[in-house]
């Protein structure tokens, strides 16, 4: 392989005329260049985030912190004069890593289309006479470097049609016995169907199934089933089942909260059937078919959330109304008697019992305002929330008490706005509350709290993130109400949270482990109504066929 | 202060209310504050004491109370003195915001418990 490119590679430079002088301007153009790396590289990736297919590449943000790094050290390369064979080994293999993790190639040309118009803006800002010398270097040299990347799509594409027909005769010279009706069926089924050998290969993939994982079939026909399509924690749990099930051990086995592996190294939820089935017409001993659960899991998981809300909510308001009577009464007498007290120079100790029952009041209080918040809310009132000033505006209010509190807090938007459809306080609420939250857990450690936000493709994803100790059980019912570790927590602060953010029809996630939690709430940019709408509309039409 | 007849040297505040004791409280610290203090237990009284004069300074009233509520005292207050300033004490503020009429000059709303530092402050600002 690498002779091909070799050749190749002196043919196009050959091509673009990429010279010695050529070389030197850019090496000298790096100068100029390099303070700039680190501001591309935030805009190369934001301009990503807005494209679902190029998106849908990155598996989190690890590694997007990771690829800014590449990325700079990408630009720093291209600049460096030295573009021999090693370098354009380095620029195929790059190019590989592409075609790995499937980002498709139309998104190649428009990314470097962003890079090369900032190098080109630089150079007409800062390099006065030689900025049109250097364009023109830039051009060669990008162009260059675009062709060599791409060649790696190309030879990817020839080694899959081989396989596709090796594959095909494979099939033919056995003659398998599939009557067209029935492949039709299989292919049509809206659900996943992965027919596996006895080497434990797999030997069909059908539709749903390149739909549900992404992966395409030639991708994985011949791969080992497990390996390929089921997480670690699965195999965990019902390898050794699996395997009975391959071996006619045992006839059937079904996972009702199974799991798949996609291509881009997620995972999504599927009831999992397993049947064995050997055939005399091919190799296929076991069928594995599965339904994708994610979205309806999602979809039940909030329904059971509102219901418990709608249920205390009726009862409990009536009752938190009733509660502020007495304590009108209490928080007056206790006035009444610190005034008294205090005119009579009375024992300090005295005041201080006075104190603690007037806290312990408001506190009651405050409890019945939260409650009522969160279990007679009022309708969003909606409008273009601007994330930036919302996230300066949080942390502004916060600073003293994070700063009280020894905790670092640092706020990381995005270059460009982005603007939310959604209730300015109630969204306020949720960042302080969450953010609150955050500080307070980090207090013991004097640690950092990060606000992130960032451009998903239709959603904005704020990240709260915290060094604090994390919670303790991933499954604690940290949004039902009233449940709290805090020792002066009402435990309706991320009740509240939960509800706002579904009621914009967002979500909320948490990651935890000791010294790191992150709560990701993601948010559609599109209004909560037009969503809807749009999600009606979508349902009426069924799900959009696939051409055949 | 405004106000049509003669300033008096205390401004009298009537506090319509059906918790006794907690009102006579709140009257005795009125007082203390520099307030003269009319009481009436429950809507039906208030209106009666409204009826006669004089005509209070402010008017003070609890919400939901047996007789007439305090929409209904607010109404004959200013059926007699139209501008008369209304404070109305509530533990349920989103039924008063869904008040039936449009009562103007619109009337203070104080969720309870209520905040004595700050009512007194709204009161002094008159
Ligand atoms: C001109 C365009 C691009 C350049 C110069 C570039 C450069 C790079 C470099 C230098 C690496 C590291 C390769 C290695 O680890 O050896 C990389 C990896 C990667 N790039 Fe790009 N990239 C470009 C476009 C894109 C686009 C548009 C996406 C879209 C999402 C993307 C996603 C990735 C991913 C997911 C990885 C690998 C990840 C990993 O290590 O987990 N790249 N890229």
């Amino acid at each position: 392989m690498s002779t091909f490119v070799e050749s190749r590679f002196e043919e196009l430079k050959r091509y673009v005329r990429l010279s010695p002088d050529d070389a030197r301007l850019l090496t000298d153009f790096r100068a100029l260049a390099a303070p700039h790396f680190e501001r591309i590289t935030q805009e190369f990736y934001e301009r990503i985030r807005e494209h679902e297919d190029a998106h849908a590449v990155f598996t989190g943000e690890a590694q997007i912190a990771r690829l800014q790094r590449s990325l700079v050290r990408w630009m720093d390369r291209l600049l460096s004069g030295t573009y021999d064979e090693a370098y354009f080994e380095e620029t195929a293999n790059i190019g590989r890593v592409h075609v790995k993790v499937g980002l498709p190639q139309r998104y190649m040309f428009t990314a470097m289309a962003l890079i090369r118009v900032a190098l080109t803006r630089i150079a007409d800002d800062e390099a006065r006479e030689r900025a049109p010398a250097i364009r023109e270097a830039l051009t060669r040299l990008i162009d260059l470097e675009l062709a060599i990347m791409l060649e790696s799509y190309r030879e990817n594409i020839v080694s899959r049609l081989r396989r596709k027909d090796e594959l095909e005769n494979q099939a033919l010279t056995r003659s398998l016995a599939r009557s067209a009706r029935y492949v039709n069926a299989v292919e049509l089924a809206r659900v996943v169907i992965v027919g596996v050998d006895s080497a434990g290969t797999i030997r069909l993939f059908n539709r749903e199934a390149e739909h549900v994982s992404g992966f395409e079939r030639d991708e994985v026909l011949g791969t080992p089933f497990a390996a390929t399509l089921l997480p670690e924690e699965m195999l965990e749990a019902h390898g050794t089942r699996v395997a009975d099930v391959a071996a006619g051990r045992t006839k059937t086995y079904e996972i009702a909260d199974g799991l798949i592996r996609t291509r881009a190294h997620n995972v999504r939820n599927v009831h999992w059937h397993l049947a064995f089935a050997p055939g005399d017409g091919d190799d296929i001993v076991l069928f594995a078919m599965g339904k994708d659960t994610t979205d309806e899991r999602r979809v039940m998981e909030r329904a059971r959330q509102h219901e418990r809300l709608a249920a205390v909510g009726t009862l409990a308001a009536g009752l938190a109304h009733e509660i502020r009577n007495p304590l009108n009464g209490a928080q007056l007498h206790i006035l009444f008697l610190e005034r008294s007290l205090k005119r009579d120079k009375a024992d300090p100790e005295l005041l201080e019992a006075v104190d603690v029952v007037g806290d312990e009041i408001k506190r009651l209080a405050r409890l019945v305002t939260e409650f009522l918040d969160f279990a007679r809310p009022r309708p969003l009132q909606l409008t273009g929330v601007s994330m930036h000033e919302l996230g300066k505006r949080v942390t502004q209010l916060l600073a003293l008490e994070a700063s009280q509190s020894n905790v670092t807090l640092v706020i990381d938007l995005p270059l460009q706005d982005i603007v939310v459809m959604g209730d300015r306080s109630k969204l306020e609420q949720v960042m302080l509350n969450v953010l609150q939250n955050a500080i307070e857990a980090s207090k013991a450690t004097n640690g950092a709290v990060t606000l992130r936000i960032r451009r998903k493709p239709r959603h904005v994803a704020i990240d709260v993130e915290d060094s604090g100790p994390g919670i303790g059980a991933l499954d604690a019912p940290i949004y039902d109400a009233f449940y709290s570790t805090k020792p002066n927590g009402t435990g309706l602060g991320l009740s509240i949270v939960h509800r706002i953010v579904t009621d914009h029809h967002g979500s909320i996630d948490v990651e935890s482990v000791p010294g790191r939690t992150c709560f990701r709430i993601t948010l559609p940019i599109e209004a909560p109504e037009a969503q809807s709408g749009r999600m009606k509309a979508a349902e009426a039409a069924g799900r959009p066929t696939e051409e055949s | 202060m405004v106000m049509d007849a003669p300033t008096p040297p205390r401004p009298l505040v009537l506090l319509v209310d059906d918790d006794v004791r907690t009102a006579q409280t709140l009257a005795r610290m009125l007082r203390e504050d520099g307030y003269d203090v009319d009481f009436a237990a429950d809507g039906a009284a208030a209106i009666g004491r409204l009826t006669r004069d004089p005509m209070p300074d402010v008017l003070v009233t609890d919400m939901t109370m047996p007789l007439a509520d305090g929409l209904a005292v607010t109404r004959y207050a200013r059926s007699r003195r139209p501008n008369l300033p209304v404070f109305m004490i509530t533990g349920n503020p989103v039924l008063v915001t869904r008040a039936p009429e449009n009562i103007t000059p619109a009337f203070v709303v104080l969720t309870k418990p209520l905040d004595y530092e700050i009512f007194l402050e709204q009161l002094r600002a008159l």
